[in-house]
């Protein structure tokens, strides 16, 4: 049997039996893949700690059988990513980002500049601090690579370039929308400067978390816009955001 | 026949529950308790009987006990400042078989999993916080595993612990990352709390 091998994240694992485990991994190349770990969790010889979430490793396995399961054959660590272990609250980002990969990327799609993203934010968060910046870009970067990037600095409906007051978002409707093509109902009110903040970040290099500010209203309005956006697309809430949540509370305005 | 075709498909059923039990290791199982004489399938009923209507948790420390409370935590002679919190009831005697603890234990039933959405109300840390107010215990020695929910459950417990001013330990490193503390040797278990470190 064909053996592949790529460089892997390690989302989760989920004790089977005695002493297997079952492994979703996130491949460069490969894209999201689920693993049978045979004695991972007795003996530590051939996986040591490479499969434990958040490590990098590169992952040796034989293609999925009829059960959907990849057989792990070997696993070479690269990262552990010990800061990120070190503190509550990167653990809950983290677990949000590797969930949130999960949700929008979903299994056998390949996708390396997802991955590229997953890793350089795992990077960023092993030796700083867990930040709103961080969270926002991940998301917004996220949701552009997975194809549900919406329109951000022309109206959605009739394409007018915005100045500065009056603008408005409804993610189901595409993204902004100018006073004249508001529906009938509520929509979210946003600034020009968040919108520009969102902008701009898709266009640094995406691996890039280092040296973005926003103020609590950008960061505010951000998350009301990129939280609109994500519940169209994710099919179920994320069950991390129940801890991140309590970790990372919104600034008061 | 038709009726005992169903009977063994009931116990299959049954037995596929079981934790990393499927289909195929469970009508083995059932197969297995088919053949055996009359007197030992009955015993093992007997003893699944018994075990639910005799074993339950100590409503103190949540470990398997015949007894109420516990035997550890009737026992007079084991130290009441000394409270180590664990992840499983198999974690306390991974501890008891190093012969290295002799204070008192307290079982979460579980770890923090931020991915699957098992959060602090799903632990028994409510209880915790319960007997931590009861103003006995002076230090507690955080022993979940050493992967990452148990990491995260340690990093929760000594946030939440903290601030009442009690000495909070850790199991002294040399345990490797990753692994769980059921399947680490009796003497490495003790020299990871002899050699406790303050977290
Ligand atoms: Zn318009
Ligand atoms: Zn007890």
């Amino acid at each position: 049997m064909r053996i592949l091998n790529n460089p892997a994240i390690i989302i989760r694992h989920l004790n089977y039996g005695e002493a297997d485990r079952i492994v979703t991994f996130f491949t460069r190349d490969h894209g999201l893949l689920k693993g049978f770990a045979r004695g991972a969790r007795k003996s530590r010889k051939r996986f040591g700690a490479a499969l434990e979430p958040f490590s990098e490793a590169r992952l040796y396995w034989t293609e999925p059988t009829g059960d959907g399961l990849a057989a792990l054959k070997e696993a070479e660590l690269t990262d552990l990513h010990l800061g990120l272990r070190q503190d509550l609250d990167i653990i809950s980002l983290a677990s949000y980002a590797c969930e949130l990969v999960e949700g929008l990327i979903g299994e056998g799609h390949p996708h390396p500049e997802a991955f590229d993203l997953l890793k350089a934010l795992l990077d960023h968060l092993n030796h700083n601090e867990p930040t709103w910046e961080a969270r926002l870009l991940f998301e917004i970067r996220l949701i552009t690579l997975a194809g549900y990037a919406p329109h951000f600095l022309h109206c959605s409906k009739c394409g007018i370039t915005f100045s500065d007051r009056g603008i408005f978002f409804e993610a189901e409707l595409g993204g902004s929308l100018c006073p004249q093509c508001l529906p009938g109902r509520k929509v979210l009110s946003v600034s020009l400067l968040t919108l520009g903040s969102l902008a701009r970040s898709l266009q640094t290099p995406l691996t890039l978390f280092e040296g973005f500010r926003f103020s609590s209203q950008t960061t505010r309005e951000a998350h009301a816009i990129l939280e609109q956006i994500l519940s169209l697309h994710l099919l179920h809430p994320l069950k991390s955001l129940s801890l991140l949540d309590r970790s990372m509370p919104l600034p008061s305005a | 026949m038709l009726n005992s075709i169903s009977y063994f498909a009931k116990l299959v059923a049954e037995l596929a529950k079981f934790p990393g039990v499927g289909q195929k290791t469970a009508t083995r199982l059932a197969f297995f308790i088919l053949t055996q004489p009359q007197e030992e399938a009955e015993a093992l009923a007997d003893t699944i009987r018994d075990l639910k209507r005799k074993v339950h948790f100590c409503p103190i420390c949540f470990q398997m006990t015949e007894s109420d409370p516990c035997q550890i935590c009737a026992d007079p002679r084991r130290d009441r400042n000394l409270l180590c919190i664990v992840e499983e009831p198999q974690d306390v005697l991974a501890i008891e078989r190093s012969h290295a603890f002799k204070g008192q234990y307290h079982v979460l039933h579980g770890a923090l999993s931020p991915l699957d959405g098992v959060g602090p109300e799903d632990l028994k840390i409510a209880e915790l916080e319960e007997r931590l107010q009861a103003g006995e215990i002076k230090e507690i020695l955080i022993a979940t595993n050493f992967s990452v929910k148990g990491e995260t459950t340690a990093l929760y417990l000594a946030r939440l612990i903290k601030p009442r001013g009690l000495r909070v330990t850790r199991l002294a490193h040399g345990i490797p990352l990753g692994s769980d503390l059921e399947y680490i040797d009796q003497g490495t278990v003790g020299r990871a709390i002899e050699g406790r470190q303050e977290f």
